[in-house]
C-alpha cells in the first residue's frame, strides 16, 4: 500500500506493508534517530512528532501517518547544532544517547509552546521517555538551558559547584544544623577538592563527551543504525515451559515457507560446551550451556533459530516449527532447589564441574580469616538476621541486537552491542568452528548495557545463521525477550550473624549465602565470591568467614548486573548492623564507624575471594586501604539531608497529613576498583600531521563517557585539547585488547594504560622536539597548549613537529603502545542518605530525596561522573523500591513489560545530589577510583533503614513495595 | 500469516460499522493497545479500522454538561480548559506523555481497564457514552457503567458526555508515584452529593457507595497487591478522597 507523508517538510510517497510499524519505514528511509526499544511504546525511544505532537512510531502502523507531517531529529541537522542539541552537549545530558533524539524532539516541542517551562512541565514531557542511564537530572537542566537559550537570556557555562570542605579528610566533623547545604540546581555536581591534588588542565575538567556530536544529532552510531547489503532477519524460538526435554523437533514446515533460510536447532547445530558470562580466559567452570540444547530449563530458553527475508517471516517460520516436549517439573527458589527430590536441572553427562548436580549446587565457596566460632564464643552479643534479595533486570534501554556476516576474506564480522567485544570473540570462535583470527568483533556506541551485554548472548546464534545462509543476518531482541532470556541479579538468601563486644567491636562475622544462579552458571562464582569479598570486607571483624552455595533453579538466567554482587551483600550487611546498633543503643553511624575501614587497614578477606595474589605469593602483604574520603563523604551528605530533622518528632510527623512517618536513612559504601591482576586494557595513540592523535582503545565505552575520560587522560599528558585526541574503540582487528567494560575498571586500567603510552608518546615527542629547539635535555622541554616548549620560552607546535617528523628529517611515525594490568583494587568510598515517607494506613513508601557523597579519588571528567552517580542511583532506587520479577505458578514472568516491570519515570524521580569527594589515589591515573558501580550499593539499605527510622519497623526483604511494607506494619 | 492484513481508514460511520463486522476486525483509536496486540496474533491475520478521518475529534460544551468525541486524544483532554480540573489530572495520571498524545478517550472506554483512573473519574462525573452499533442507524446513549459491563462489542464509541460542575479528587497507592495504582478512589462532590469510584478491585473501575464502599467486591489479586490489601486500600482511599472534598461544591 502506499502512503503519503511529509517527512521533515518533504512530501514523499511511500510503500509500506499493512503490519509495518511507523518506526520500521522510518528507519528503512534513513531515519537512524527513530530507534527500537519496545513494540508498546514503553520506553519513548520511537518517539518523533507527528502533526506536531511527540507520539511513539514502535506501538503505531506506517498506515496511521498517511497524511500526517512527520518531523525526526534529521530534520534538526545542519552543521551548527540547534540550540536545544546544544544544551544537551553542554550539560552533559546524554550518557548512551539511545533516547537523547526523542528528548530532543520533546523539548522543541514544549518550548513551542511554553518558552519557560517548569521542572514538572518538563519531567511531564519526559515521562513518556524512559532513560535507564541519567535518572532524568542533566535532561531536565538541558531543557531549563534551552528555554533560556531561546528566550535570548545569558547562560552561565555548566560544571560543578566547588565546596570546602567541612572535615580534615580523616576525622568526623561535627554536625552543625545551622549550616545549611549551599543551594544549585541538583543536576550540577558538588565538588570538594583535595590539597593533594594538583592541578590540571584537562583532567577534572567537564570536558564536552567526545562522541556528542554523533548522540545529538541521532547520526548513526548503534549496531542498527549500519545494516549490509542483503542482511537477513532472525528470530528465536522459545521454550514456553520451565524445564523440559525436547523430544524432537520438525522444522520441515518453517524450512519450506518461502523466504525462511535457515533453521537451526540442536539436530542441526554441533553440541559445543560452553559458558557464556564474558569473562576472562579461562572462562569460570561449569560450561553448562550449548547453543541449542534437547533441553530446557526456564522459559525463554532457546529453542531453534531462524533467518528470514523479513521479520514477518521470519515470526511466521517460528509459529510452524513443532517441538514436542516431555514437561518435566521445575524449582524456583534457591532454597527448595537443594532439597531432597528437587528437580535435576542438569543431568546431561557431558557438564563437569558441578559441585553436586544431584542437589543442583553449582558451587560451595568458604573463605575465613581467623576464627569465628571462638570470636562469637567470647563476644559479649550474638545477633543474627536472615535477609532475601530479588531479582532484577538491567533494563537497557537497547535491546540485545548483533550482526553477523562473512566479509570477502569469508571472515566472520560480528556488530554487536556487547561490553566484552574481545571475551565474544575467543568465545564464539570454538562455537562456530572458526579461530579467533578470523573472527573480527566490532562495538559500535551501546544503548546501556549495566552487565547485560558483559555476555556472548545471541552473537553465536547470529553466526551460525551467517555460515548457514552465507548472508548477513541481524538479531534484535525484543523487550519481552531482553526481560526472560537476557540476564538479570541474583537472588539471594543472606544469613549475617555477627558477634559484638559492648565496646561496639566486632569481634566475628560469619556471612551464610545462598545464591539462584538460575538454570546456568555464567557469572555464577564471581558474581557470589563479590558478594562475600563486599559483604566481609567494608567492615573491621577480627573473626569473618564466608560459606556460599550456589544453586541451580528454573528462572530467567541471572549474570552480572552493574553492582555484581554488592548491592546484595550491602544491603544485607548495613541492614544488619543497622539494627545490631540500634540493640546496642548506638547511634548507627557512630557504631559503623568504629569498624570501617580506614586508610591503612587490610582488606583482609580479599585475597581468600578471588584477589589470589598474596596467597599465591605473588604479593608479600594483604592489600590495604591506600585512600579513603568516607568522613568528608559523611559530613556532606549529613549537610545536604539535614540529618538533624530526624530528631524532630514534627517532621517525623507532620501534623497536616496523620498518616504520614518520614525518615532518614544512611548506608555505608564501600566498592573496588578492578579486579586486580587480571582486567588489563591497552592503548596505542600516534600523532598526525596537525600534532593531533589518534588513539585506539579495547576499552569498551557504554555510554559511560570511557572514551571521553581516557582521552582527557591523554590529552593532559600530550598537552593538547581534548578536541585533539580522536578516540577509536573496541574493534578486534584493529584496536588493542582490553577485558571490557566491567568491574569498575575502565578509567583506572584502560586510563592507565592510555596514561602510559601516551608518556611514550610525550617522551618522543621531547626527544625531537628538544633536538628542534636546541635544547640539550629533553626532559626539561614541557608540553602545553599543542606546543613544546623549551626553558628558555622558545616553542615549536606540535603540528610543525609532527610535519618534521613525518615528512622532513629522520622520518619517523611517533607512536606509543601500552598496556596496563594493575596490582591493586583501591576502593571507592561513599556515604548514601535517602529521605523518604511512609503512609502507615497503606504501606506506600516514597522516596523524596537521595543525596550520595562518594570518594572516587580524582573525577577525570566530573560531570560524566556526576552522571554516573545519577543514573546508578536511580537504578538502585528501581532495586529497592519497585522493581521485581512476578512469575506464575509455571515459571512464566507476567510482568516482562515497562509498566507492569516498574522503573522510574521522569516525573517520579525523587531529588538527587551528588557529592564528588576528591581523594588522590596514587595508584590510578592521575588520581582516579571508580565510580560506576559504588551507587548501586547503598540505596536499597538506605531505604531500609529509613523506613525502620520512620516506622520502627524493620523489613529484610526487597523490594519495599505497599503491600510488603503494610503487611509489616502490621505485623508490628 | 502477516499478523495484519488489512487496513482501513473509513470516512463515515456506516461504513466503519459494516468493516468492523468482519470477522478478525478491530477497531483502530491511537493504536498504542490495539497495534501491539494484533502484531503478535500470527494464527488469524488482523484488519484494522481506523477511526481517525470519521471527525470524532471535537469537545464541546453546553450548559454544564462537556461532549468529548472518541477521538480525542488524552494529551488533548490534559490541556483544555473547558475539561473539569480532576478529568484533565486523571487524563494526565493514565498514560506517560508520547503514549497520551495518542491514546483516545475512545479507545480508552473501549479497553475498559480496571486500573483506568480515567474512566472512574468519567464515571463520578456521569458519563454518558454515545454509541454506534452494528445494524443502527442512531447512536444510543448508555450510561458509561453499563458501557463498560456490557462491553462496547464490534460498535463504535462517538462521544462521551459528561457532567462539568462539582470538585474532585484522587486517592491512590501505586509502587512509585507515578505507577498504575494498585487501587486508587476517585471521588467527586456536586449538588447532587458525593460519587466515588474505584480502580483496582474489579475488571472495569466500578462506581462504589461513598460510605461503604468495599460492600460487595471482590477484588482480584495479583503480584502488586491481594484481594484482601486492595479492600483495605478501597476503605481508606475512599475516606481520604471523600474527605479531602469535604464542603466542596
Amino acid at each position: 500500500m502506499q502512503i503519503e507523508v511529509t517527512l521533515n517538510e518533504v512530501v514523499r510517497q511511500l510503500e509500506v506493508e499493512p503490519f509495518e510499524t511507523l518506526l520500521a519505514v522510518l528507519r528503512r528511509e534513513g531515519m537512524v534517530s527513530v530507534r527500537y526499544g519496545s513494540d508498546t511504546g514503553e520506553t519513548g525511544a520511537s518517539a518523533v512528532l507527528v502533526d506536531g505532537r511527540l507520539v511513539n512510531t514502535d506501538c503505531m502502523l506506517a498506515l496511521q501517518a498517511h497524511g500526517h507531517e512527520i518531523i525526526t531529529l534529521e530534520w534538526f541537522n545542519h552543521a551548527e547544532m540547534h540550540p536545544i542539541q546544544a544544551a544537551f552537549v553542554a550539560t552533559g545530558a546524554m550518557q548512551s544517547g539511545y533516547t537523547t533524539p526523542a528528548m530532543i524532539l520533546g523539548t522543541y516541542e514544549l518550548l513551542q509552546r511554553i518558552p519557560d517551562p517548569s521542572d514538572e512541565q518538563i519531567r511531564d514531557m519526559l515521562s513518556g521517555i524512559l532513560d535507564r542511564e541519567t535518572a532524568y537530572v542533566k535532561p531536565v537542566e538541558a531543557v531549563h538551558r534551552a528555554a533560556a537559550i531561546l528566550r535570548g537570556d545569558e547562560v552561565e557555562p555548566f560544571g560543578p559547584l566547588v565546596l570546602p570542605p567541612l572535615t580534615d579528610g580523616k576525622n568526623a566533623a561535627v554536625y552543625d544544623p545551622a549550616d545549611p547545604a549551599p543551594r544549585a540546581s541538583l543536576a550540577v555536581p558538588r565538588l570538594v577538592p583535595s590539597k593533594d591534588v594538583p592541578t590540571m588542565s584537562v583532567v577534572g575538567k567537564p570536558e564536552i563527551k567526545v562522541d556528542a556530536v554523533r548522540l545529538v544529532k541521532g547520526n548513526p552510531a548503534f549496531t542498527d543504525d549500519f545494516s549490509e547489503r542483503g542482511q537477513l532477519v532472525a528470530k528465536v524460538l522459545r521454550s514456553p515451559h520451565a524445564h523440559a526435554r525436547i523430544l524432537d523437533i520438525d522444522d520441515s514446515a518453517a524450512t519450506a515457507l518461502p523466504g525462511v533460510h535457515a533453521v537451526i536447532h540442536y539436530k542441526n547445530i554441533e553440541r559445543i560446551k560452553y559458558a557464556s558470562g564474558g569473562q576472562s580466559w579461562p572462562n569460570p567452570y561449569p560450561h553448562d550451556q550449548v547453543s541449542f540444547d534437547n533441553k530446557v530449563r526456564h522459559v525463554g530458553d532457546r529453542v531453534a533459530a531462524v533467518a528470514a527475508d523479513t521479520l514477518e517471516i521470519a515470526c511466521e517460520a517460528l509459529r510452524l516449527i513443532d517441538v514436542t516436549y516431555e514437561v518435566l517439573p521445575a524449582v524456583f527458589d534457591e532454597l527448595e532447589a537443594m532439597e531432597p527430590g528437587a528437580p535435576v536441572i542438569h543431568d546431561e553427562d557431558d557438564t563437569t564441574h558441578i559441585t553436586d548436580p544431584t542437589r543442583n549446587l553449582v558451587h560451595h565457596i568458604e573463605a575465613q580469616r581467623g576464627d569465628v566460632e571462638a570470636g562469637f564464643a567470647e563476644a559479649d552479643h550474638v545477633f543474627e538476621q536472615t535477609f532475601r534479595v530479588h531479582q532484577v533486570q538491567q533494563v537497557p534501554i537497547e535491546n540485545h541486537i548483533a550482526v553477523a556476516w562473512l566479509d570477502g576474506d569469508e571472515r566472520m564480522v560480528v556488530r554487536t552491542a556487547t561490553q566484552v567485544p574481545f571475551h565474544t570473540r575467543r568465545m564464539l570462535a570454538p562455537l562456530i568452528g572458526m579461530e579467533i583470527k578470523d573472527i573480527r568483533v566490532i562495538k559500535p556506541r551501546i544503548g546501556g548495557g549495566f552487565g547485560a551485554k558483559q555476555e556472548m548472548l545471541i552473537e553465536d546464534i547470529v553466526a551460525h545463521l551467517a555460515i548457514r545462509t552465507r548472508r548477513p543476518v541481524k538479531l534484535e531482541l525484543t523487550r519481552a525477550e531482553e526481560f526472560m532470556s537476557s540476564r538479570t541479579r541474583h537472588p539471594q538468601t543472606i544469613t549475617y550473624k555477627t558477634g559484638v563486644n559492648n565496646d561496639g567491636t566486632l569481634v566475628a562475622q560469619n556471612m551464610r549465602l545462598i545464591g539462584n544462579t538460575g538454570p546456568y552458571g555464567t557469572h555464577a562464582y564471581t558474581v557470589q565470591t563479590v558478594s562475600g569479598l563486599r559483604g566481609l570486607t567494608s567492615y573491621n571483624a577480627q573473626n569473618k568467614r564466608f560459606d556460599c552455595d550456589v544453586v541451580y533453579t528454573n528462572i530467567p538466567v541471572p549474570g552480572a548486573y552493574r553492582g555484581y554482587g554488592a548491592p546484595q551483600a550491602e544491603f544485607a550487611l548495613e541492614s544488619h548492623l543497622e539494627d545490631v546498633a540500634r540493640a546496642l543503643g548506638r547511634d548507627p553511624i557512630e557504631f559503623k564507624r568504629q569498624s570501617w575501614v580506614k586508610v591503612g587497614d587490610e582488606l583482609d578477606i580479599a585475597p581468600h575471594l578471588g584477589e589470589h595474589a598474596v596467597v599465591d605469593g605473588v604479593l608479600e602483604e594483604y592489600p590495604k586501604v591506600m585512600s579513603n574520603g568516607i568522613e568528608e563523604c559523611v559530613a556532606q551528605g549529613m549537610r545536604a539531608i539535614g540529618w538533624h530533622r530526624q530528631d524532630d518528632p514534627r517532621w517525623v510527623s507532620p501534623a497536616d497529613r496523620p498518616h504520614i512517618r518520614r525518615g532518614l536513612g544512611f548506608a555505608f559504601c564501600m566498592h573496588g576498583t578492578a579486579i586486580p591482576f587480571l582486567d588489563m586494557g591497552g592503548c596505542s595513540i600516534k600523532i598526525n600531521d596537525d600534532g593531533s592523535f589518534n588513539m585506539l582503545i579495547g576499552a569498551t565505552d557504554l555510554g559511560t563517557g570511557a572514551d571521553t575520560v581516557i582521552g582527557q587522560i591523554a590529552a593532559e599528558v600530550l598537552g593538547v585539547a581534548l578536541e585533539d585526541i580522536k578516540v577509536y574503540s573496541s574493534d578486534t582487528d584493529v584496536t588493542p585488547f582490553d577485558t571490557g567494560a566491567y568491574a569498575s575498571s575502565t578509567t583506572y586500567i584502560s586510563g592507565t594504560a592510555a596514561k602510559l603510552a601516551a608518556e611514550k608518546v610525550r617522551d618522543r615527542i621531547k626527544e625531537r622536539a628538544a633536538k628542534m629547539l636546541g635544547v640539550d635535555e629533553p626532559c626539561s622541554i614541557e608540553l602545553r597548549d599543542k606546543r613544546a616548549w623549551a626553558p628558555d620560552g622558545s616553542s615549536v607546535s606540535l603540528g610543525d613537529l609532527a610535519l618534521d617528523s613525518l615528512h622532513v628529517e629522520d622520518h619517523e611515525q611517533i607512536m606509543g603502545t601500552a598496556s596496563h594490568v594493575s596490582p591493586d583494587c583501591p576502593p571507592p568510598f561513599a556515604a548514601q542518605f535517602v529521605e523518604l515517607e511512609v503512609d502507615i494506613a497503606t504501606g506506600q513508601v516514597t522516596i523524596t530525596k537521595m543525596v550520595m557523597a562518594v570518594d572516587c579519588g580524582v573525577a577525570i571528567n566530573p560531570i560524566t561522573a556526576s552522571g554516573q552517580v545519577e543514573g546508578g542511583l536511580a537504578q538502585a532506587l528501581g532495586y529497592g523500591h519497585c522493581e521485581e520479577f512476578a512469575f506464575d505458578e509455571n515459571g512464566l514472568m507476567i510482568n516482562a513489560e515497562l509498566g507492569p516491570y516498574k522503573i522510574y519515570r521522569a516525573d517520579e524521580m525523587p531529588a538527587i545530589e551528588t557529592y564528588l569527594v576528591q581523594t588522590m589515589e596514587d595508584s590510578g591515573p592521575f588520581g582516579a577510583k571508580a565510580v560506576a558501580e559504588i551507587p548501586k550499593d547503598g540505596v536499597a539499605p538506605a531505604i531500609r533503614n529509613a523506613i525502620l527510622a520512620a516506622t520502627g519497623v524493620a523489613i529484610n526483604d526487597l523490594p519495599f513495595t505497599p503491600q510488603r511494607v503494610w503487611t509489616a506494619l502490621q505485623s508490628s | 500469516m502477516p499478523s495484519v492484513v488489512e487496513y482501513h481508514r473509513p470516512t463515515n460511520l456506516d461504513e466503519a460499522l459494516r468493516l468492523l463486522s468482519q470477522p478478525n476486525t478491530r477497531a483502530l483509536g491511537g493504536g498504542t493497545v490495539v497495534v501491539p496486540e494484533a502484531r503478535v496474533h500470527r494464527d488469524v491475520g488482523m484488519s484494522l479500522v481506523d477511526l481517525q478521518d470519521l471527525g470524532l475529534e471535537g469537545i464541546t460544551v453546553a450548559g454544564t454538561q462537556l461532549t468529548v468525541g472518541s477521538m480525542v486524544r488524552l494529551g488533548d483532554l490534559m490541556i483544555d480548559g473547558r475539561v473539569p480540573e480532576l478529568i484533565r489530572d486523571l487524563a494526565r495520571r493514565e498514560l506517560p506523555s508520547t503514549l497520551r498524545n495518542q491514546a483516545t478517550v475512545g479507545g480508552t472506554i473501549a479497553l475498559g481497564s480496571g486500573d483506568s483512573v480515567l474512566l472512574a473519574g468519567l464515571l463520578v462525573h456521569g458519563a454518558v457514552v454515545t454509541l454506534r452499533q452494528s445494524g443502527t442507524q442512531v447512536p444510543e446513549d448508555k450510561p458509561l457503567a453499563q458501557s463498560l459491563s456490557d462491553c462496547v462489542g464490534q460498535g463504535i464509541v462517538v462521544s462521551v458526555t459528561i457532567e462539568t460542575t462539582g470538585r474532585g479528587a484522587i486517592e491512590g497507592t501505586g509502587r512509585t508515584p507515578a505507577d498504575v495504582p494498585i487501587v486508587a478512589a476517585i471521588a467527586r462532590r456536586s449538588a447532587e452529593g458525593v460519587r466515588v469510584a474505584l480502580t483496582g478491585v474489579g475488571p472495569s473501575p466500578i462506581e462504589v457507595l461513598a460510605d461503604d464502599p468495599t460492600a460487595g467486591l471482590e477484588p482480584p489479586s495479583d503480584f502488586r497487591g491481594t484481594g484482601d490489601y486492595r479492600l483495605h486500600l478501597a476503605g481508606v482511599l475512599t475516606e481520604r478522597a471523600a474527605a479531602s472534598i469535604q464542603g466542596a461544591s
